[in-house]
């Protein structure tokens, strides 16, 4: 590649096969040529105001008539007498489908264009970045998972929570984002995201779960949300280091006795400290404001001599002071934060016993908590904590309100005292849940929850829904269940629509599994091209570059209308890992799914052929767009790339010119 | 020098004479005898033209050719200019200085092929300027206007004709030699365009923190149109002799009590209602508002303010409210105080091409002395 014609910066996922097809037909192409790109991935992500991607002349008009926008381009430069060869590029719905009239008008007018379309059938979707994801290792930020992680996911057979690694993270840029609210749970997604709601298939007939994506989730549908999830291991602390006499400015220690894991009475203690304490290194110094003679100051100092094999060593009328490096070390280690704004729940907090994260609540409650009739309040100014605190509470089968937040601004009276800044707050309500007596009504309580036998999951009705601005998105891939929880909803991590080139049987939200994915075969749009008896129609794969660029070569050199067709992966709506985007490029070839072949001035010849076509089976096992198909589909799927290849060959022997059909 | 021509063949010629680049066309009536002209005196002129499937590819091929730096043109009606919607918006927005003349014609369902002006009317709010002409000989001027106009201002440009009246009239027209129209319009050469020597981008993705500010330009541009839009129709007064109105045209105005408003070629046929009614000594005048979009608000406020009543005539419906026209004028009419303000009745009528006879519109003069208000149906 001698100049680069297609900048870094372009918001495409890692490992994306249309974004590889841009890059090097447009390195085949040279820099001599003008740009008329379809509204679709390659566009979003590529021209960004006020950035783009493109180093050669580029005009994006629409979604439908880009092959007529073209057509003028080309018009023009005829006329102005101006150099450069005019050039179409479209996604596999922009040229295939809803761009279908604009094509077939240029082809037949013979325009003097070349027509180039990546067929890769994807439209990606995506959760705020603000989302909180169950992990292996307690709760996390969407943003912060990485690659290897192993997340929960929802088994969709035994419908248990299970661990499945986390085998990609996408950036998908600014989206607008809605916000989905149940009784107990909330949650912010893009509106073609999926969610897995209960289908009632009516009396006496087994209900079942689907997928359906938010944009057409009414109020009322049942989502899947978590209700319990005990990983039950207390958590072991790492090793910190400990101050002891002689260290530098060392001189006296207070001794104190750091417990190797968690404990009920420690996760009280911490609750406590989350509510109302402090810690200082420096000053070697961890406080509680507990006032004297309050029940809460006398359970603390029990606590902490029980714990630490300590004394609290100073104590006034509100405060009192343990003056211990060590124990200020410990407990700043745990994550819990520092200020009343930055408090939060580390995600460790998520993994232990549910004893001990009763505990910590009741620890939490004592201070900054009171109880109203059966249901408990807990205040607090920091949001992420009531956020992770509402989380956590999900994880224990208790009931939870949604986060009740105001500002209070300035000069506003509170108990005889204004306000000197303005102050945020809120408060969460929860209560212990009350068994439903199942056995005594068993038809009626399964009928309004469908899972309420399991142990780990169970329905909610969706309360509303509504817009709330744009905000950055991400998405997540996970193998095998493609499926992940996230504010503790079950969610599905990717989606992809039907178009004209999706091929048999591969499944999609609008072609599902639970269809069979689509009943029709892939729309073949070289033939097409054909029949317009343009003067070049051909495929080529981003698998075999070589080929690509030889095709894009010849292409150039001709003149009327030359239409290259390019297969290009996009492993988020074909479900494969995104490292393996060229290979599947190339075994779709390699076992017939996908033929390289050019038809020149009317007449068929094979560009790449294999001696002999590969099985079928793995390229389709590799992929989870075909994972729902039966060994029936897979032999249909086998036969129909025979019959093709030995059909092509026939027509290759035939010299049968496609010029004379007109 | 005069001939005598029909309205259709006069456009394609007067727009041949404008030199431009490319041309694309699918042919709907009543404006298809325009492109079949074009294609025929094509060989003489030289203009690249594209016989497009549909009127989308037609404004689409457009969009390509102006942005690689071509002068454009093309020529639609009613279902067509609808199919355009979509394109308008973008073309406008991309800031394309297209030209386009429409044919007035209704809108389906049911389907009509006569006037009235409901199809352009319907995209006032694409950003395009839209310029209606009472007869040929204004369209043919409005026409070598509008190139100027557009290319000048970066804004794409509507002549609106009415659909047979017009298109298939017949009459004496003022056309204007090679020499004349070279001589006023200057060759397109755009600040920017689709070059391999510069590569631009063209209809970047714009996201929430820019897109309203984009808009925002958009909306100035077009408002502040107006200065350019006046002072390209006094050059070409100057240049052609020919009197100009470049926003609204008064007639009989100056002592007038009573105002009939109207666009379109249905102002030649209130201009004859207002002389009977003023052989009659009646205190009558016309109001024909030229340039619909941007909307001369305060030129249409000064003529109507301290009259005692309107009647806007107009042959469209802004189905569910009022006539599209009256509407408008009644919004123009906001900051004139409640004693100046005549009273307004908003007068549908000519819809699919439905005959209005002088009698008609000399008649709504009755109602207008009761100064009734509201809509009527003629």
């Amino acid at each position: 590649m001698e100049k680069e014609l297609y900048f870094k910066g372009h918001k495409s996922c890692p490992g994306c096969g249309p974004a590889i097809a841009i890059r090097n037909l447009l390195a085949g192409l040279g820099e001599d040529i003008i740009v008329s790109l379809a509204t679709g991935c390659m566009e979003v992500t590529s021209t960004k105001y006020p950035n783009s991607t493109w180093n050669v002349p580029l005009i994006h008009s629409l979604f439908e008539n880009t092959p007529a926008v073209a057509s003028g381009v080309s018009r023009a430069l005829k006329h102005e007498k101006k150099k450069g060869v005019s050039v179409c590029v479209g996604g596999d719905g922009g040229i295939y489908d809803i761009g279908f009239g604009a094509l077939s008008g240029a082809m037949e007018r013979n325009e003097d264009m070349v027509c180039i379309c990546y067929d890769n059938e994807c439209y990606a979707n995506c959760l705020s970045r603000s989302t909180l994801i169950m992990t292996e290792h307690g709760i996390k930020k969407i943003m912060e998972i990485k690659e290897g992680d192993k997340i929960y996911a929802f088994n969709q057979k035994t419908y248990r929570p299970i661990l499945k690694k986390c085998t990609g993270v996408f950036d998908n840029g600014e989206k607008p984002v809605f916000e989905l609210e149940t009784s107990h749970h909330s949650i912010k997604a893009t509106s073609n995201h999926p969610f897995l709601i209960l289908k009632r298939n009516g009396r006496g007939k087994q209900n079942t779960l689907i997928w359906k994506t938010l944009a057409k989730i009414n109020i009322g549908d049942e989502v899947v949300v978590l209700k319990n999830l005990e990983i039950a291991e207390s958590f072991r602390f790492k090793n910190i280091r400990l101050s002891k006499k002689g260290d530098y400015k060392v001189n006296k220690i207070n001794f104190i006795s750091i417990p190797e894991k968690s404990s009920p009475e420690l996760m009280e203690y911490l609750g406590m400290y989350v509510g109302d304490g402090w810690c200082r290194i420096k000053k070697a110094e961890t406080g509680f404001a507990l006032p004297e003679k309050s029940k809460e100051r006398k359970r603390l100092i029990w606590l902490h001599s029980r714990i630490f094999k300590n004394r609290v060593s100073r104590t006034d009328s509100n405060y009192l002071y343990i003056n211990s490096v060590n124990l200020a070390r410990f407990i700043d280690s745990m994550g819990f934060g520092h200020g009343a704004k930055n408090k939060t729940i580390p995600e460790w907090v998520f993994t232990i016993p549910k004893e001990e994260k009763k505990a910590f609540v009741r620890g939490l409650v004592s201070t900054d908590g009171y109880k109203v009739e059966n249901s408990f309040r807990f205040v607090s100014s920091s949001r992420d904590l009531l956020n992770r605190l509402r989380l956590l509470l999900q994880t224990m089968n208790y009931r939870v309100g949604k986060i009740h937040w105001r500002k209070t601004k300035k000069g506003t009276k509170i108990v005889y005292r204004n306000l000197l800044e303005d102050t945020e707050g809120g408060y969460i309500c929860f209560s212990e849940k009350k068994e439903w007596n199942i056995k005594k009504y068993p038809s009626q309580y399964t009928y309004q929850n469908f899972l309420i036998r399991n142990q780990y999951f169970e329905m909610e009705k969706v309360k509303y829904k509504k817009l709330i601005g744009t905000e950055p998105t991400l998405d997540l891939r996970v193998e095998g269940e493609h499926n992940f929880i996230a504010d503790g909803i079950v969610v599905h991590n990717t989606g992809v629509q039907r178009s004209g080139a999706t091929p048999f049987l591969a499944s999609t939200t609008t072609s599902p599994a639970e269809v069979g994915g689509k009943h029709e075969w892939k729309k073949n749009v070289a033939f097409i091209a054909t029949a317009h008896a343009v003067p070049y129609s051909a495929t080529a794969s981003i698998g075999f570059l070589p080929d690509f660029e030889k095709k894009l070569k010849k292409a150039k050199a001709m003149t009327g209308f030359r239409f290259i067709v390019v297969h290009a992966p996009c492993f988020l709506s074909w479900r494969f890992p995104n490292n393996q985007t060229v290979g599947v490029a190339r075994s779709a070839v390699e076992c017939g799914l996908w033929n390289l072949f050019e038809i020149e001035n009317g007449l068929f010849k094979f560009t790449y052929s294999p001696a002999e076509l590969k099985p079928v089976e793995p390229y389709l096992k590799l992929q989870g767009r075909y994972k729902h198909i039966s060994a029936e589909g897979t032999n249909e799927i086998q036969e129909h790339a025979k019959r093709v290849r030995e059909e092509l060959k026939k027509l290759e022997e035939s010299k049968i010119n496609f010029q004379y059909f007109l | 020098m005069k001939k005598i021509m029909e309205g259709s063949i006069a456009v394609a010629h007067v727009t041949a004479l404008c030199r431009p680049g490319v041309i694309a066309a699918y042919p709907i009536t009543p404006s298809t005898h325009i492109p079949e002209e074009l294609s025929r005196i094509q060989p003489q002129y030289g203009y690249e033209f594209v016989d497009v499937e549909s009127e989308l590819s037609a404004i689409s091929a457009l969009i390509g050719a102006s942005a690689a730096g071509s002068r454009t043109f093309t020529a639609t009606s009613s279902q067509g200019l609808l199919l355009m919607h979509e394109a308008l918006h973008n073309a406008a927005g991309m800031r394309l200085p297209l030209v386009m003349a429409v044919a007035n014609r209704a809108v389906s369902a049911p389907i009509n092929i006569w006037n009235d002006w409901q199809d352009s009317l319907s995209q006032r709010d694409t950003g395009w300027i839209q310029l209606y002409c009472k007869n040929n000989q204004e369209t043919v001027d409005t026409l070598i206007q509008a190139f100027k106009i557009a290319e000048a201002s970066l804004i794409p440009t509507m002549v609106c004709f009415d659909g047979f009246f017009l298109t298939h009239e017949i009459s004496p027209l003022e056309i204007p030699s090679q020499e004349e129209v070279d001589s006023f319009l200057p060759k397109f050469s755009p600040a920017s365009s689709l070059d391999i020597g510069n590569p631009l981008t063209f209809g970047a993705f714009v996201s929430p923190e820019h897109y309203q500010g984009l808009k925002e330009m958009q909306q100035e541009d077009l408002l502040s149109s107006v200065k350019t839009i006046k002072e390209v129709a006094a050059e070409f007064e100057k240049k052609f002799k020919r009197k100009q109105f470049p926003f609204v045209e008064e007639y009989c105005t100056e002592d007038a009590d009573y105002l009939f408003a109207t666009m379109g070629s249905l102002a030649e046929n209130a201009e004859r209602a207002v002389d009977s009614l003023r052989e009659k000594k009646e205190k009558v005048g016309l109001l024909r508002i030229k340039c619909f979009r941007p909307f001369p608000g305060k030129e249409i406020a000064g003529v109507l303010e301290g009259r005692k009543g309107i009647a806007v005539i107009e042959k469209d419906l802004s189905l569910g409210n009022e006539g599209i026209l009256a509407n408008e004028i009644k919004a123009a009419l906001c900051g004139v105080s409640e004693k100046k303000k005549p009273s307004l009745l908003d007068v549908i009528c000519g819809l699919g091409g439905k005959d209005v006879p002088l009698k008609v519109i000399a008649n709504l003069y009755q109602d207008l002395k009761k100064n009734r208000c509201g809509t009527i149906w003629v």
